[in-house]
């Protein structure tokens, strides 16, 4: 196979959702000598934004949106490794992720996540139920630029409130931006709380986050 | 409180043949046995463990023996009343009404008088429980939203504006959590009297969701355990998105949520033996693109009927889901379309109990009226359900006689005593007096009945010393909860 072959078969395993495909082509990529740099931007990025086209276009459903992201996670795990040591996948900022404490809502805020992860942002999804605490400091660990809080119950609402003053008492409210979302969220509320902005489904809220990184939309 | 009407069908609607029942009981029972289910509960766990369950204690795996599930399932009544706090409230969940409820725990409403939208708050609940306590087609009462001008008490003053506003039985989707669950339960026994009256004539029930997939919510059946154990029914809702968190086909979305609510009834007669539980599915389909509920599709209304089934088959009651239009406005096609086939095939397959009336966009927003356009649905179901009568009244072939070929019935006593009895949809065709004329646009005519509703109909109020009691068991909640 051609190099180009081998870039465009990554694209369309990441098109197709095909992960244990793309697994194979990343590995034959870096057998046949290839710059893994390369793979990754003009291979399974290229793929993943295509996946992104044909989703909006609303060609692609959910299931292909998702298993093309998973295609794509698993190749990056065997290319990623092999960068060199100044080389670095581009990527728009760093997202802590989660849905807050006495909340189990899982949906929306996965659903965020892999729109996210699509469109080129790097996501630590810290998972449901989870108190301020834990936001802050996975967005110290992970180096965050923006924490993501989602709560769809009227009860669990304040601890949003409690992510933005927490990080203002760890001193990170400068360097971490909070964007927050679920079903009785508003932009009321949002301003209210001091977040720096409320996204009111998965589309917009990759526009706010790119909004929010300083990435023209 | 004028009478209740529930829907007694004549007719009846399977989408299950028993081969087919057998196959969705195995088929859960096989789940419960082979994949088990998440329960982040120590206490749960505990008693899974002690009652011979294999429990995962780092996954918090619960996997359940049949023959566990199948003799708790034996223990749960197929029969029990809910009561209100007053004569002609009593539910008897037998299998021969239905009897329906309000929708709940929206959490936007078009204010009563600017007509904004705005957050809910505890006087709208207060004023729809007034509304509910009027509706003949309303037997029990969900509070309608969130109280959110209140913290974390807010499900404890939604009771509070329940009780204060209605004499029906009240059921609440929110409290949660041991200790709001054992304030409930002070509320409760307030209303009936004392703890015995309120085992015999539980004025308050609660209905907890069940997370598909396959897990359960810590502070739902903690809540639970201590209804269960105090006689307050509990019911378990599965609410399957199909394709996301349920097999996207419908047999296995069923399997699966069943095994949810039936692992949690199975909790239930473990630590309170012959608790009264009831069962709940209510299924839909994902939007492939947003992942939210299909608020109306054919799939939902095949999974609800059989949801009732299910439930049968296990010998539980059970709560149906109706209503619930995803549209944002009152009166249009799409909220008529969203909500008969539900109302009319809920009730024909025999659900006991069901929800609900009033709200909009998918359960979460308040528009007043829309609770009398669900009313007027509501009774065209609830005729519709009777069937033809051939009795002999019904053949009436006196009367036909008696008129015989050309002429008219309207000079009959027969057309006017059974005219008396008649419902009319008041609203679709209203009758008024000759020299007036009804304002012409639907919604206004609707409004203008709630109006008058709120305006003439007051609720037989609870005696002083009962409202006194429950403000201290708010305070007292307030304390310890908002704190
Ligand atoms: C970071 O930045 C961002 C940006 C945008 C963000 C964002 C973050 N997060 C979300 N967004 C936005 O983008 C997403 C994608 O477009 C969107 O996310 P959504 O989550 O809105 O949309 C999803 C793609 C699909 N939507 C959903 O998944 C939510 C749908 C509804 C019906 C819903 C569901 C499905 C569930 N529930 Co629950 N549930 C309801 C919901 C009513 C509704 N119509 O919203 C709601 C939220 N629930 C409610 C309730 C009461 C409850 N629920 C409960 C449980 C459940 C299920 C487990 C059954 C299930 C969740 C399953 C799961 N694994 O997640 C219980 C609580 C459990 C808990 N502790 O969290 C329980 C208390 C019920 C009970 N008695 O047990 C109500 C809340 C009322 C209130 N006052 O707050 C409710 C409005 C329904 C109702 N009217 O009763 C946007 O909001």
């Amino acid at each position: 196979m051609s190099k180009e072959e081998i870039i465009t078969r990554l694209a369309q395993s990441v098109i197709d959702g095909e992960p244990e495909d793309a697994v194979e082509l990343a590995k034959q990529a870096l057998d046949e000598g290839l710059d893994p740099l390369v793979c990754i931007n003009q291979g399974l990025t290229a793929g993943i934004n295509r996946v992104g086209e044909l989703f909006a276009s609303g060609e692609y459903f959910l299931p292909d949106l998702i298993i093309g992201g998973e295609a794509m996670k698993a190749a990056l795990a065997v290319l990623e490794p092999a960068l060199a040591g100044d080389q670095e996948r581009q990527i728009l900022g760093r997202v802590v992720l989660g849905t807050v404490r006495g909340d189990l809502h899982e949906i929306g805020k996965t659903l965020v996540g892999t729109m996210l992860t699509a469109n080129g942002f790097l996501v630590t999804d810290i998972g449901i139920d989870k108190p301020a605490a834990d936001f802050v400091s996975a967005a110290r660990e992970a180096n965050a630029t923006l924490i993501g809080a989602s709560a769809l119950l009227t009860t669990t609402m304040p601890e949003q409130q409690k992510i933005v003053e927490e990080l203002k008492e760890a001193g990170l409210r400068d360097q971490v931006r909070v964007m927050i979302g679920g079903a009785p969220i508003t932009q009321g509320w949002a301003d209210k709380i001091g977040a720096d902005g409320y996204a009111e489904d998965a589309i917009s809220a990759v526009a706010l986050a790119k909004q929010l990184v300083g990435v023209p939309v | 409180m004028p009478g209740l009407e529930p829907i007694r069908p004549q007719l009846k609607l399977e989408v299950l043949n028993p081969d087919e029942l057998a196959s969705i009981k195995a088929a859960t029972l096989h789940v419960l046995e082979q994949v088990g289910i998440h329960v982040p509960s120590e206490r749960a766990l505990r008693v899974f463990a002690e009652r011979g369950a294999q429990v995962d204690r780092e996954s918090q795996i619960v996997r359940l023996p049949p023959g566990l599930v199948m003799d708790a399932m034996n223990l749960a009544p197929r029969s029990y009343q809910l009561c209100g706090r007053a004569a002609g409230t009593e539910l008897a969940l037998d299998g021969t009404a239905s009897y329906f409820c309000t929708d709940g725990c929206g959490v936007y409403a078009l204010d009563f008088e600017t007509g904004q939208q705005r957050a809910s708050c505890k006087d709208d609940v207060a004023k729809m429980a007034r509304v509910s306590d009027y509706l003949s087609s309303i037997a029990f009462y969900w509070p309608m939203v969130s109280a959110q001008d209140h913290a974390w008490t807010a499900p404890l003053h939604e009771l509070d504006a329940s009780f204060n506003n209605t004499v029906k039985h009240v059921q609440t989707e929110t409290v949660m959590g041991e200790k709001a669950a054992r304030y409930a339960v002070r509320m409760a026994e307030v209303i009936a009297g004392d703890a015995a009256d309120m085992r015999a004539r539980p004025p308050l029930s609660s209905l907890i969701c069940t997370i598909a997939p396959l897990g359960q919510d810590r502070q739902g059946i903690e809540a639970g355990m201590v209804f269960a154990e105090a006689g307050i029914p509990v019911g378990f809702m599965s609410m399957p998105n199909m394709g996301l968190t349920a097999p996207v086909a419908t047999g296995g979305a069923l399997a699966a949520a069943s095994a949810e609510v039936v692992s949690a009834m199975v909790l239930m007669q473990l630590v309170a033996p012959g608790a009264p539980t009831f069962y709940s599915i209510v299924a839909s389909v994902m939007d492939p693109h947003s992942a939210n509920y299909i608020n109306a599709i054919a799939e939902k209304y095949l999974c609800h009927v059989a949801g009732v089934q299910i439930a049968h088959d296990w010998g539980v009651p059970v709560l149906g889901g109706a209503f619930g239009a995803q549209n944002l406005e009152a009166a249009t096609w799409q909220h008529g379309r969203d909500s008969v086939y539900n109302s009319l095939m809920v009730p024909l397959a025999g659900a006991d109990i069901v929800v609900g009336l009033g709200l909009l966009r998918a359960s979460t927003l308040l528009v007043p009226e829309q609770i009398i356009f669900d009313d007027e649905i509501y009774h065209t179901c609830r005729i519709l359900a009777r069937g033809i009568d051939t009795s002999d009244d019904g053949l009436a072939l006196d009367v036909i006689a008696e008129v015989g070929p050309r002429g008219h019935y309207l000079a009959q006593r027969n057309t006017r005593q059974h005219l008396r009895s008649w419902w009319f949809p008041e609203l679709s065709h209203p009758q008024r007096p000759m020299h007036e004329s009804a304002p012409p646009d639907i919604r206004r005519r609707a409004r203008a009945k709630l109006d008058k509703i709120l305006r003439e109909h007051q609720t037989q109020p609870l005696d002083d010393a009962a409202t006194a009691e429950l403000q201290a068991i708010l305070e007292a909640a307030e304390r310890e909860l908002d704190a």
